[in-house]
């Protein structure tokens, strides 16, 4: 075996040793939530997942936000199970929090009916009547 | 990442292998042999076969841990083949026997879970330290089990069966148990632990009564020292315990009183015992002391130098010269052969392990499943910093062997066994 191509193949080999190294640093970082990028804006987002005519808008929670059926709220849920003025969204830093503004049919939170202000994470599920939103 | 991204991975690390042994093949003027598919098809067997039994039986476990893994075996594993083609033989059965033992494990605790250890952590205790203890049973009585001295440590066991024999380290195994007890005790006694503390400066003291364990571990510590003569398993014991109460408890006053009697006990014991003293000895002056003392830690000094940035690649290099290489210094045979770009990826992969570890500790609800997952890790994570700091002379050298990584039955099947009570605990935690 010539010297070069020896040379050649040990290369390879390291770098095919990288390669793996970085697919799986890759794959966990992904796992542990651990982006750069990611990071500085998680969990302010909520996406409508399930919505009769909403589904699949995206919008971010810069500040106070009140979701509610009337025009006048800032973010209109169009569900008939929803409150005129349904619940407060308050943005922080990598989280949310909701209050629930006494409405009618109520507001869970991963399938559990919210009674005081609720800390919402990313990944989180919010239910009005029928529609669902995401917290991203 | 998923369990078929894992599967994919877990293919591409058995080709790594493959590659390594060919390649080590090629520096020798052989070429593709028989030792190229052997290598990958018990590569694939193993790590497959082990993937096959998680789906099976603890299927919602984390799917990142069985990756970094094969790499690091993979890569051990060449370096094994290059210094010795029958221990790598051996090396191949013995994969497959820990594979086979680690799916037992899931297999076993599938119906009962983990918290059938909790419950027997005494019965735990006693089998631990009867394993411990059976090194030191007597080498030439008619008994087919009996203790064996290597290299003046006993930690050897011999199984005698007539036709055939077969050598056992047990504390590679005990050592499993006695975390799995500790973790136990601690998540029973955790709220008494954390509440009785007092307040010196910065520090946050136990009461007296409450270091009773702490000084119980540390007896145990000194009598496999002195007993055994084993100076890497009494350190790595202590170190886990103290990291373990800590992190039960968050009372820093734990690691400092940790961190003083390891000291006390470190500097007592290299005084009065001749074989902790030679080790220092070689560790200060390794060169002072090369024809002696010394010899092992500075070949091996020798060997991560010559490496270099690249290595000089599989099979090229002398990691032959080192002594005891294929043991304890593989660490410095992949730094002579892959060069500081291998070596950091070892160590990237073995990070990669304690991290993915410590994040099932973290999210485990469960205090005991807590504490279990953080101990294993911190075990594992130990072993791996003092052989590693040995053979780069952070550290005095113990003799441990580097997990996954080392030649050695009982320290492979140990660590198989340990991967496959995190991915269990993991499975637990998602249900």
């Amino acid at each position: 075996m010539p010297d070069v191509i020896l040379a050649i193949l040990r290369i390879i080999f390291l770098g095919l040793v990288y390669l793996f190294v970085w697919q799986v640093a890759r794959a966990i970082g992904s796992h542990l939530g651990i982006s750069v990028r990611r990071r500085r804006r998680e969990g302010r987002k909520i996406l409508f997942v399930r919505s009769e005519s909403q589904k699949g808008i995206e919008v971010e929670i810069t500040d106070v936000t009140v979701l509610g059926r009337s025009d006048e709220a800032d973010l209109v849920i169009d569900d008939p199970y929803a409150s005129d003025f349904h619940m407060r969204l308050v943005a922080q830093e990598n989280a949310m929090m909701l209050h629930d503004l006494g409405s009618t049919n109520g507001t869970y939170v991963n399938g559990r009916r919210v009674t005081a202000p609720t800390e919402l994470r990313r990944g989180d599920n919010i239910q009005v009547g029928k529609t669902v939103m995401e917290v991203r | 990442m998923t369990r078929n991204t894992e599967a994919a991975l877990i293919i591409a690390a058995s080709f790594l292998a493959a590659f390594g042994v060919t390649l080590v093949n090629f520096a020798r003027g052989g070429s593709v042999d028989v030792q190229t598919s052997l290598t990958f098809l018990v590569f694939l067997i193993t790590f497959g076969g082990l993937q096959v039994a998680v789906r099976t039986w603890a299927p919602r476990a984390t799917p990142l841990l069985l990756a970094p893994i094969v790499a690091l075996t993979a890569i051990g594993f060449l370096e094994v083949y290059r210094l010795d083609v029958v221990r790598a033989g051996l090396q191949r059965w013995w994969l497959l026997i820990g594979a086979g033992l680690a799916a037992l494990v899931l297999a076993l605790l599938s119906k009962p879970g983990t918290s059938v250890l909790r419950r027997y952590r005494n019965l735990i205790l006693v089998i631990s330290i009867a394993l411990l203890l059976l090194p030191n049973l007597s080498s030439d009585w008619a008994f087919p089990l009996k203790g064996l001295e290597v290299n003046g440590s006993r930690l050897w066991v011999v199984l005698e069966l007539g036709f055939t024999q077969m050598q056992f380290q047990p504390a590679e195994l005990a050592k499993l148990g006695l975390v799995t007890f500790v973790a136990a005790y601690l998540a029973d006694h955790q709220r008494a632990l954390r509440e009785a503390h007092r307040q010196v400066g910065p520090l946050r003291f136990p009461e007296p009564r409450q270091l009773i364990p702490l000084l119980a571990a540390w007896g145990v510590s000194v009598v496999i020292l002195v007993w055994q003569r084993d100076l890497g398993a009494s350190l790595l014991l202590f170190a886990g315990f103290v990291l373990l109460l800590y992190a039960a408890t968050g009372a820093t006053g734990y690691l400092a009183a940790g961190g003083l009697l390891a000291l006390l006990g470190g500097v007592a014991s290299s005084l009065m015992f001749d074989h902790v003293q030679r080790r220092v000895v070689a560790w200060i002056a390794p060169f002072e002391n090369y024809q002696d003392e010394g010899f092992q830690i500075a070949q091996g000094l020798f060997a991560l130098g010559s490496g270099s940035l690249a290595g000089a690649g599989p099979g090229l290099g002398r990691p032959d010269l080192i002594p005891n290489a294929s043991t304890d210094f593989i660490f410095a045979a992949v730094g002579e052969e892959l060069g500081f770009a291998g070596s950091v990826a070892v160590i990237a992969l073995f990070a990669l392990v304690v991290s993915v570890g410590l994040g099932i500790a973290f999210r485990s609800r469960d205090t005991f499943r807590k504490l279990l997952a953080a101990g294993l890790t911190f075990i594992f994570g130990i072993q791996v910093f003092l052989i590693i700091g040995g053979i780069l002379r952070i550290l005095p050298l113990t003799g441990i062997t580097l997990p996954f990584m080392s030649y050695g039955g009982s320290a492979l099947v140990g660590n198989l066994v340990l991967i496959a009570l995190l991915l269990r605990i993991s499975h637990e935690e998602a249900s």
